[in-house]
């Protein structure tokens, strides 16, 4: 009796612990865009009126120095800048940034940033509006720039 | 008894820990921003770009910087240098700590250093007579190995600092200026 | 022999003991590999390299050149990084920089460990926030870096310079850099000489 109870202990032990084992079903929601993400990326772009594609990017590539960004890559004929910045005083968290430059019509520049915070992307609003605000100075344009939708 | 003692230093070393910035204060203007813009910035009265991120290769080569990357299009260059990252001072705490550990804890210290200069220049006006290079000097750090007890700490461990010490940048930017043959503007 | 008091042995006993104590104390606290890295009091000094050793150094790793073809100096300049069988990272025509680097076998990983031949150092800014090994670790110390930059000395000449870090040292060591020189000179047919 005794040892038929260990027994069925051991096997229910067993298949608690194989539950364990199944690896999570990730493939299903892997590159699966929701309109939650397609809001997100209109919070992520803004479009300016502006005609030169180089000094656009030369001016992400200023305003994330200015944020205190170490520029990692920046390529002008991909319209692409990415740079990171450590949590200082903090070392184990870091924020990385893409930025991605396209030339929407003539006289229209459409610029997406892409912030992520360790493996985390940051979804808060107003951490991109301030991105561009301060990319607004630096393209020395006045007034607003328009969300682009 | 023994090993509440070595918990307890244990604790005392981790006890570094500090609370890190928001991600909402990333993108925040903050009076240190400017104060670093100043250091790391000066302007040229030249038109010729390519003379400035030239000469300014050549300058951190004669540094004993090797160049590591360079985007002339955008005006980026970055060099690194790799050096021992040995202190005296480091030595010293470590040998305090073996003593007071009884030999238990052997602290790791700072053993390579990455030492790199991010470099842009950009030009400051549409006509481009005026162009502006901005330099950040930063260095990523691995740590040695160590020992707490019988728990070997394997090496590699790294941190990163950003050099913000006005001095490198002042010394910098007047060897530059003398080597393109122009004064450097502060902005 | 008998217990011998007098002031002069116990000094030196007391000596001995010192010697053996620290001697004891020391070489746990210092591995082999880590002694062989140069010690300092201030790492961050290191941003500068001291101006008596610029001087030095500049001298020789740069050449003149009679020609004032950068492109068939540039295309020389990689000919003969290849044959010191270096990797290519950077080459800019405009700015004249070529950058290559390559691994010496200074710190041989005791067995064979594929993440020491697979690792990308420099593939990232801040490399692995989480990958902590020796192998890739090792890797610091044996990675060779070469930078040449070419700069036009004036309408007919060109200066060539090359400078080297091995094992997180700089190289002012002449003798590699008149190597270098003499295969480049071999490689572009032009005698070389050195700036005044």
């Amino acid at each position: 009796m005794h040892s038929k109870m260990i027994c069925v202990g051991i096997l229910l032990a067993g298949v608690v612990s194989l539950q364990g084992c199944a690896a999570p079903e990730t493939q299903q929601d892997l590159f699966l865009l929701t309109d939650a993400q397609m809001e997100i990326r209109s919070r992520q772009t803004r479009t300016f009126d502006v005609t030169d594609r180089n000094a656009t990017i030369r001016a992400v590539i200023a305003t994330l120095q200015d944020l205190g960004f170490i520029i990692e890559r920046a390529y002008e004929d991909l319209g692409l800048v990415t740079a990171a910045r450590f949590a200082e005083p903090n070392y184990y968290d870091v924020v990385t940034i893409t930025v991605t430059v396209q030339e929407q019509t003539a006289g229209k520049m459409s610029i997406r940033a892409n912030v992520i915070y360790n493996n985390q992307p940051i979804e808060d609003p107003k951490v991109y509006q301030n991105f561009f605000v301060v990319l607004q100075r630096a393209l020395f344009l006045p007034g607003e720039s328009t969300p682009s939708s | 008894m023994g090993r509440w003692w070595l918990s307890i230093l244990t604790l005392t070393l981790l006890s570094g820990c500090v609370s890190s910035t928001k991600p909402s204060d990333f993108f925040a203007l903050t009076p240190e921003i400017l104060t670093h813009r100043a250091m790391q910035t000066r302007f040229f009265e030249t038109a010729n770009e390519h003379e400035l991120l030239s000469a300014s290769a050549a300058l951190l080569q004669d540094l004993g910087f090797q160049i590591d990357e360079s985007q002339r299009e955008v005006g980026f260059l970055r060099a690194v240098k790799e050096r021992s990252a040995r202190e005296y001072g480091q030595e010293i705490g470590r040998t305090v700590w073996f003593f007071l550990s009884f030999g238990k804890v052997r602290q790791p210290v700072d053993l390579h250093h990455k030492i790199v200069a991010a470099l842009v220049s950009r030009p400051l006006n549409p006509d481009a007579t005026h162009h502006e290079v901005r330099i950040a000097f930063y260095r990523v750090v691995w740590k040695g190995d160590g020992q707490v007890d019988y728990d070997y700490i394997p090496p590699g461990a790294q941190y990163m600092e950003m050099v913000n010490d006005p001095v490198v940048y002042q010394q910098f930017f007047a060897k530059l200026s003398k080597s393109v043959f122009l004064e450097a503007h502060r902005i | 022999m008998t217990t011998d008091t007098s002031p002069g042995s116990l000094s030196l006993l007391r000596w001995l003991l010192l010697i053996v104590l620290a001697g004891v104390v020391w070489s746990p606290a210092c591995s082999p590999y880590e002694m062989r890295h140069d010690k300092q009091s201030d790492a961050r000094s290191q941003i500068w390299l001291s101006e008596d050793s610029q001087v030095k150094v500049r001298a020789a790793q740069s050449r003149v050149f009679d020609t004032n073809d950068r492109r068939k100096m540039l295309e020389a300049i990689v000919m003969t990084l290849q044959d010191f069988n270096c990797k290519i990272e950077v080459l800019d025509e405009e700015l004249g920089i070529v950058s290559a680097k390559k691994y010496a076998a200074f710190e041989r990983p005791t067995f064979p460990d594929p993440s020491y031949f697979l690792y990308q150092p420099d593939t990232l800014l801040f490399l692995t926030r989480n990958y902590r090994d020796w192998g890739p670790f090792y890797h610091r110390s044996d990675l060779v870096r070469l930078t040449v930059t070419v700069r036009n000395r004036n309408d007919s000449q060109l200066i060539v310079r090359a400078s080297a870090q091995s094992y997180l040292r700089a190289v002012e060591d002449p003798l590699p850099y008149q190597r270098f020189f003499r295969t480049l000179e071999q490689a572009v047919f032009l005698e070389s000489h050195s700036v005044e």
